[in-house]
């Protein structure tokens, strides 16, 4: 086997190990990730009840925060608040001195994270479709491997972002208040409170250039129905090639001059 | 054969940013920073030779696990030139890394919540070890270690001292040239710490490993280095053999007596310094080129049981090679 298979084999190996001793504690942080997509399908499941909103009946709106559930949990992204701790205290260290970059520990437990948490939610999902059919997707495997593929994407995307983010606290403190800020912003530019198409027309147009909508609602929309024309495809997987670049080109810069900037605290 | 380790000019300065104290300094801290900069280590020189074991010392804040740092490519240095392995540390990249090893006795890489053979496996893949060598390496430092029973217990349940031991475990597998260990000893118990000590002879000898390791515990020195680097305020000041250190520095001797019946401190204090009296016990410090004829007339003046000529104590050495500034070396 190719050592970086071994590497990444081992990596993931290991999370996997790690995790399941704060079995309970994964269990919340799941649960409170499908929360909020819940709440706001429980909002707008009593808005639909006098009738469709712009389009969207109570049926869309339960595919829609079905999907947004799933995709969250596979983009999630949590490094930039290790990256700030691990800097701050020196755990960073002996990373550094190891023969493989910190960051394919970062992508190992990522990849090891969300195959387990993903899984529990496609069962979940599977389960309340067995005795709901409105959250049942048709059979259609095209659609299927085009949502893996922005699903992939996005979930590079996001944690790059993360990871570049994390990382400026080679020069700051406040590289997690970046981060909450972004999460922040998220919640409405990303559809995670509302299907974008619903936003005021400045807010969406403001989404439009940013990555927010490539990480979430252009994926659950794929799943969805909501993308259909091939312009709709190119236009949304075109976005994302572009800004999984644009944060690609960010961690690398902000990793090289960071690097150069540590000042090793502590041990 | 090049020296293992090449340290030329070494400077590393930190920009630190200075703030006064109270709630306007922290205000003015924010409107307008001001910043210090602060000479962490200033253009050290020194070599390391394969195999040898050099101790670096210094205060608390000397500039030693600084040194360390970039030895090892996890700093970046302001000025100067370093070789370790062959390798520019910071430039090396992983066939560097793959031939040293870190270890900082008060950060650990074993993985917290599961067995220390979790953390060896993952090294394994990491370092990309032939499975057959991690065997027998894993085999030969779980051996030499006495580490046989803590292998299948989770490392949060470790003691002190079984932890330093499986991280030294997990650090060697990979069967560096190199090693750098910043206070292996940290905290640890007397029977731990002559375990490490002992594994760590053991395995020089066995591998022909270079060391470079900072301790504040003068045991560790004595016992695995034959040379010392003394650093002080990121200037070293001392680069020799210990025992010449001692010479140069110890300008007195210690008469260490079991003195006999009726002998009074006032009596004492016409031979030397008394530095301790307990009766029957004291000790009087001389100066070192008169410490024989000091020690012939108190034999044949005041009634004594037990005399001994010792060497001051290696921290009061050290001390004063830190107070004095000691430039150069043996």
């Amino acid at each position: 086997m190719n050592v970086w298979l071994r590497r990444y084999a081992a990596l993931v190996r290991s999370a996997w190990l790690v995790d399941l001793q704060y079995r309970a504690a994964i269990a919340i942080w799941m649960l409170w990730n499908v929360t909020e997509p819940a709440i706001a399908l429980g909002i707008w499941w009593s808005i639909a009840s006098q009738g469709a909103v712009q389009g969207f009946g109570r049926d869309d709106f339960a595919r829609y925060f079905f999907g947004v559930a799933l995709v969250n949990q596979l983009t999630l992204a949590w490094d930039a608040w290790y990256i700030d701790r691990w800097v701050r205290d020196g755990e960073m260290n002996f990373r550094l001195a190891r023969p493989i970059g910190p960051v394919h520990e970062a992508i190992a437990d990522n990849i090891a994270y969300k195959a387990r948490t993903a899984s529990v939610v496609l069962v979940v999902w599977m389960l309340v479709a067995l005795a709901w059919p409105v959250v049942r997707l048709p059979f259609a495997p095209g659609r299927w491997a085009l949502f893996a593929l922005a699903v992939v994407l996005a979930a590079a995307i996001r944690f790059l972002n993360g990871y570049a983010t994390g990382l400026l606290a080679f020069w700051t403190t406040r590289a997690t208040a970046l981060m909450e800020l972004q999460f922040g912003i998220s919640l409405f530019l990303s559809g995670r409170i509302a299907p974008l198409a619903l936003l005021p027309p400045a807010v969406a147009s403001v989404a439009g250039v940013l990555w927010f909508p490539y990480v979430l609602s252009f994926p659950v929309e794929v799943l969805t129905g909501g993308v259909v024309t091939p312009e709709q495809y190119v236009r949304g997987f075109l976005g994302q090639v572009c800004w999984l670049a644009v944060w690609w080109a960010a961690y690398r810069v902000v990793w090289r001059r960071g690097i150069r900037h540590y000042g090793a605290v502590g041990g | 054969m090049p020296a293992a380790i090449v340290a030329e000019r070494l400077t590393k300065t930190y920009q630190v940013k200075v703030r006064d104290a109270g709630l306007g300094g922290a205000v003015r801290a924010l409107v307008r920073p001001r910043y210090r900069e602060v000479r962490a280590v200033e253009a050290i020189s020194f070599q390391v030779e394969r195999g040898e074991i050099v101790a670096f010392l210094g205060p608390n804040g000397a500039g030693k696990t600084t040194t360390l740092k970039m030895l090892t490519g996890l700093l970046y240095p302001t000025a100067g030139r370093a070789h370790v392995a062959g390798f520019t540390p910071w430039d090396g990249g992983s066939a560097f890394k793959r031939r040293i090893a870190l270890v900082l006795g008060n950060k650990q890489q074993l993985l917290w919540d599961l067995p220390p053979e979790e953390t060896f496996q993952l090294n394994q893949a990491i370092y990309a070890v032939p499975a057959t060598e991690f065997q027998a390496r894993r085999d030969e430092l779980v051996a030499l270690l006495d580490l046989a029973e803590v292998m299948d217990k989770p490392v949060r349940q470790l003691s002190l001292g079984e932890r330093m031991k499986c991280e030294l475990a997990a650090a060697l597998l990979h069967r560096p040239e190199i090693l750098f260990l910043d206070e292996p000893t940290l905290g640890l118990d007397v029977t731990a710490q002559e375990a490490v000590r002992g594994f760590l002879c053991a395995y020089r000898a066995r591998h022909g490993a270079t060391i470079l390791l900072t301790s504040h515990y003068m045991a560790d020195v004595t016992a695995l280095a034959s040379r010392v680097l003394i650093i002080n305020r990121g200037r070293l000041l001392y680069d020799g053999a210990l025992q010449a250190l001692v010479a140069r520095m110890a300008h007195t001797k210690r008469l260490e007596l079991v003195l006999g019946d009726g002998v009074s401190r006032e009596q004492l204090a016409a031979f030397g310094e008394v530095r301790e009296f307990r009766f029957p016990n004291a000790v009087l410090e001389v100066p070192r080129d008169q410490a024989t004829a000091a020690s012939a007339r108190l034999l044949a003046s005041v009634p004594v049981v037990d005399l001994s000529i010792q060497d001051p104590a290696l921290e009061d050495v050290i001390r004063r090679a830190f107070a004095e500034g000691t430039e150069g070396g043996a």
